[in-house]
């Protein structure tokens, strides 16, 4: 075999690099099966002999096959695709006869990068098969050059995927995108799939209150509302049986009044993140939405897209608004209660005047009484596991935002006032960077809704009356301490954890514009951005791609050519025809071989020609490297040169 | 002009046989008033070469035979204290003749070695403040043995640079050995050697090379010379421009002894190996096979 060991541990270290992230997207058989070939054919390198012979590569190729075999899933689709492209990388890893199999693998290989974007998209990954992608090239340089070099050979993939730069940002501009058919929606088994659910019940939302995970994220056109502000809506609890609160199935019919909206609305883009829920969060109260968005009766918005795909909404938002009447269904979900009251309840809706004084008097007792009584907000309350509304209102007093949100709505309806629950997220993280917010798990509350006449819906945050500093400052104390992030140590470490804190908002910053500019740059915001640009149909499009590649092709081609190299002299140019003449003669003029040299040559194989040769070589010498040069002898050269013919 | 060249070169070779290309190289050098030095392994004739041209040319000869024990004073002189008149006097070393061979370099220490090539660089030698010329013209000869030799210091790349050319003198063949059997004794011939090529004239040719020209397309091919070396991964490190300037000086001087008024190609090719063999540092020792890859690749137009 004449395959350059050079060459061969390049490419296997590349296929190495390329088949290393698809270890978390593959099932083990198949990656344990793939690493088990390369490393027999990295051992194979220096020993050749314990290559498989042709009967156990069949045998291989069955167990290749059985192992897809029993993954049940045939060759279809994009776990299947891939592990089959995997497999057969695999197995002709270890049939490399000839300089044609290298090519193969190679192709099979950029394949096999190309479908690890089928299971991540980050900026990462993109930069990792970027660089996978430079080794993969540098195989091939190798390949073609006369000096392996592992360093030369990088260099020149490096410096052929700078030049491929400005086409591929062109290409991806403009090149128009195909919407994906349904089927190739892939619904990816990583994305995590903790969140707000549509029931709740007491360590729902506290158990989320670890979670680092992104929700969505929010930029502003205009002003950021403060942080008390930000009450992000998601779905709306109304039933219960005491202990879970649930949505209704049933969607109520539209309200009767159109709620007004007044005051000054906030704009802003919202990029949520892949959900298996199709409920888009915003502010309250979101006004005309547009498709595939829907507000439901319940003023919470709901996407008919595919939630699983990272989609950008555009949405505006009044804070201040009336909801209007309430409708007999809406004034029977929000009354609704397990079982009749007991008496310790009804005692304290009593003492607090809920039966006997205006519903917003009673609220403010109500909140008076959380305030001025001994309870905490706290992640960690104690178990409740038998009705808990009254195992926290009259035991423990220690509760999360679900404990107090569910107790207080419960107490509301006791009283007879129309109350719900809402859960969404609360607050944000400003990236300072970016000027966006950042919405994370952590963030997920549990708040309640009153209905007030005159007012309609009102939002009460009980959590608000209790720890005030939840919703003001939007850092979860509780959360912060028991992970460390506060340790109560003096300044010096203050700037360290600044300096992390600045890096790691740069970093979501970035996250976030390559999610929105170039993940989701897909074909409707493709043409929102070329129509702003006055594309507006495909054949423009192809036009400008057209006309930019061909810009490009232009501008680098009159950068090589004006390369010195390419002759302009006119000797030299008839010069080269004179060798082309000999050519016919077998007579090849080597690079390195000066015209002298070349003459002694010509003269020795054409004895004939011996004194035109002689002196057509002199004529060029003199014209070429000599003292003084005439028109005269580049006329005399150019026609002696046009002269020479071989007789028959 | 040329025919003094000529039978300059005749006479050579009837005194070292059977290496016409080796002692054309040698006066190339002289010609472009360049150091040269010659490896090779003891008993081939570099002494006789050098020898021979020393004669030849008229000039007053000196041989110092380096050895691990030669001190820099032993080469380019020192105070001595005269009784007489009660000063010190300075007593030139071997160094202020025209011609030096600096037998077998690479015994010598670095510190002798480097006293050697400073004066070599600046044709004038210091001591104690004083300041003394060498004469004119002042060549050097150097010979080396192959460094794979026992008890040799290899002379440093720097210093190696010093030199214009580098040459291999080889065994001789067949032919050329029977008749320096058969033939007198070398050093009765060079003994009686007449003076081919006096200093004066001499002077002139060494002027005459430098009014050689060189055309732009010459210098192109000279610097994608140099560029290949530099960017080559076959070397270790290209050629400085002080060697580009020697490349270019000695492909002169071999234009002017092929009666040509103008330098092309094929002189850059002739000298290249010993003009470059000793300044790159490659898989191979062989000056040939170093510059091997340059002559294929690095296109004439």
């Amino acid at each position: 075999m004449s395959i350059n060991k050079n060459i061969l541990l390049f490419l296997l270290a590349a296929i190495g690099l390329i088949a290393l992230p698809h270890i978390e997207n593959l099932p083990s058989s198949v990656t344990g099966y793939f690493y088990l070939l390369l490393s027999w054919r990295l051992v194979g390198v220096w020993k050749p002999q314990w290559l498989p012979t042709k009967l156990m590569l069949l045998l291989l190729t069955v167990i290749g096959i059985a192992i897809l075999y029993s993954l049940h899933e045939g060759i279809f689709g994009r776990d299947a695709g891939t592990r089959l492209f995997v497999t057969a990388l695999g197995l002709k890893l270890l049939e490399i006869k000839s300089e044609r199999d290298l090519y193969l693998i190679i192709f099979l290989a950029f394949i096999v990068a190309t479908s690890l974007f089928l299971y991540q998209q980050s900026i990462f990954m993109a930069a990792y098969i970027l660089v996978v992608c430079c080794v993969l090239l540098g195989t091939l340089v190798c390949i073609n050059s006369s000096h392996s070099k592992t360093w030369h050979s990088l260099k020149t993939a490096g410096v052929i995927i700078a030049q491929a730069l400005p086409m591929t940002i062109v290409i991806f501009i403009l090149f128009p995108r195909v919407e994906a058919p349904k089927w190739m929606y892939f619904n990816d088994k990583h994305q995590a799939k903790t969140g707000l659910g549509d029931n709740m019940e007491p360590g729902t939302i506290s158990d989320l209150a670890m979670s680092d995970e992104l929700v969505f994220r929010v930029q502003f056109t205009g002003t950021i509302p403060p942080p008390a502000q930000r009450y992000w809506r998601g779905p709306v609890l109304t039933q219960t049986d005491g202990k879970r609160w649930t949505q209704n199935r049933i969607d109520l019919s539209q309200p009767i009044d159109q709620p007004k909206l007044t005051g000054n609305p906030y704009q802003y883009i919202l990029l949520m993140e892949p959900q298996d829920k199709n409920w888009v969060f915003a502010l309250a109260l979101p006004a005309d939405v547009s498709s595939p968005l829907r507000r439901n009766s319940h003023y919470q918005l709901v996407t008919s897209a595919n939630p699983d795909k990272r989609t950008e909404y555009r949405i505006t938002s009044y804070p201040t608004y009336n909801t209007g009447t309430i409708t007999k269904d809406e004034y029977q979900e929000a009354t609704q209660l397990p079982g009749p009251a007991s008496a310790n309840v009804t005692q304290l809706v009593q003492r607090l005047h809920g039966f006997d004084s205006p519903p917003d008097k009673f609220i403010s007792q109500l909140l008076n009484h959380f305030k001025t009584e001994d309870f905490y907000y706290t992640l960690t309350p104690p178990l409740m596991q038998e009705n808990p509304i009254e195992q926290f209102l009259f035991e423990s007093h220690r509760g999360f935002c679900e404990h107090y949100a569910t107790a207080f709505v419960y107490l509301m309806r006791v009283a007879h006032i129309p109350a719900r629950i809402v859960t969404g997220y609360q607050g944000g993280e400003l990236n300072q960077v970016g000027n966006f917010l950042d919405i994370k798990q952590a963030y997920a509350h549990a708040w309640a809704e009153v209905w007030l006449e005159n007012r309609g819906w009102v939002r009460i945050d009980p959590t608000a009356a209790i720890a005030p500093e939840r919703i003001e400052q939007n850092i979860n104390i509780d959360q912060q301490v028991a992970n460390g992030i506060i340790s109560f140590t003096p300044n010096s470490a203050s700037a360290a954890v600044d300096w992390l804190k600045n890096a790691r908002q740069l970093w979501g910053n970035v996250d976030y514009q390559w999610q929105r500019w170039v993940i989701n740059y897909d074909n409707k915001n493709q043409s929102k951005f070329l129509s702003s640009l006055g594309i507006s149909d495909l054949k423009t499009m192809i036009y400008w791609m057209a006309g930019i590649i061909g810009l490009i092709t232009a501008v680098l081609s009159w950068v090589l050519l004006r390369n010195p190299g390419q002759p302009t002299d006119p000797a030299v140019l008839a010069y080269q025809r004179f060798c082309k003449k000999l050519v016919v003669k077998g007579l090849i003029k080597r690079p390195g071989e000066g015209a002298k040299d070349f003459s002694k040559r010509a003269k020795k194989s054409l004895p004939e020609q011996a004194a035109s040769i002689d002196l057509i070589t002199q004529l060029f010498i003199k014209l070429h490297y000599g003292k003084q040069q005439n028109n005269n002898d580049l006329q005399r050269f150019e026609s002696l040169v046009a002269r020479f013919n071989f007789k028959h | 002009m040329h025919n003094d060249l000529e039978q300059l070169l005749q006479t050579a070779n009837q005194i070292i046989l059977g290496k016409p290309r080796q002692i054309r190289l040698a006066v190339c050098c002289l010609l472009a008033r360049g150091h040269l030095l010659i490896e090779d392994i003891p008993g081939v004739g570099k002494t006789t070469l050098s020898h021979t041209l020393a004669k030849l040319l008229g000039l007053n000869y000196q041989r110092i035979q380096f050895t691990s024990d030669i001190l820099p004073a032993d080469i380019i002189g020192a105070s001595v204290f005269n009784a007489q008149t009660h000063s010190f006097s300075f007593h030139p070393g071997a160094i202020f003749n025209q011609m030096v061979l600096a037998d077998e370099i690479n015994r010598a220490t670095p510190k002798a070695q480097s006293a050697l090539l400073e004066a070599m660089e600046e044709h004038q030698v210091t001591v104690e403040g004083k300041t003394y010329p060498l004469p004119a013209p002042f060549f050097v000869i150097a010979t080396q043995n192959p460094t794979h030799q026992i008890g040799t210091f290899p002379l440093p790349e720097s210093q190696l640079d010093r030199f214009l050319m580098r040459i291999e003198l080889g065994y001789p063949d067949l032919r050329a050995e029977k008749a320096l059997l058969s033939g007198q004794r070398r050093h009765d011939l060079i003994d009686s050697l007449p003076v081919k090529l006096a200093p004066e004239r001499l002077h002139q040719l060494q002027k005459a090379v430098t009014r050689v020209h060189a055309s732009d397309a010459l210098l192109d091919y000279c610097l994608a010379i140099i560029n290949y070396t530099r960017s080559s991964p076959d070397y270790h490190c290209g050629l400085s421009p002080r060697a580009g300037l020697a490349l270019l000086t000695a492909a002169k001087a071999w234009a002017f002894m092929n009666q040509r008024d103008a330098v092309i190609p094929e002189d850059i090719q002739a000298v290249l190996a010993a003009v470059a063999g000793h300044r790159l540092r490659s898989g191979n020792t062989n000056s040939e096979a170093i510059v091997q890859p340059i002559l294929t690749n690095v296109a004439v137009l």
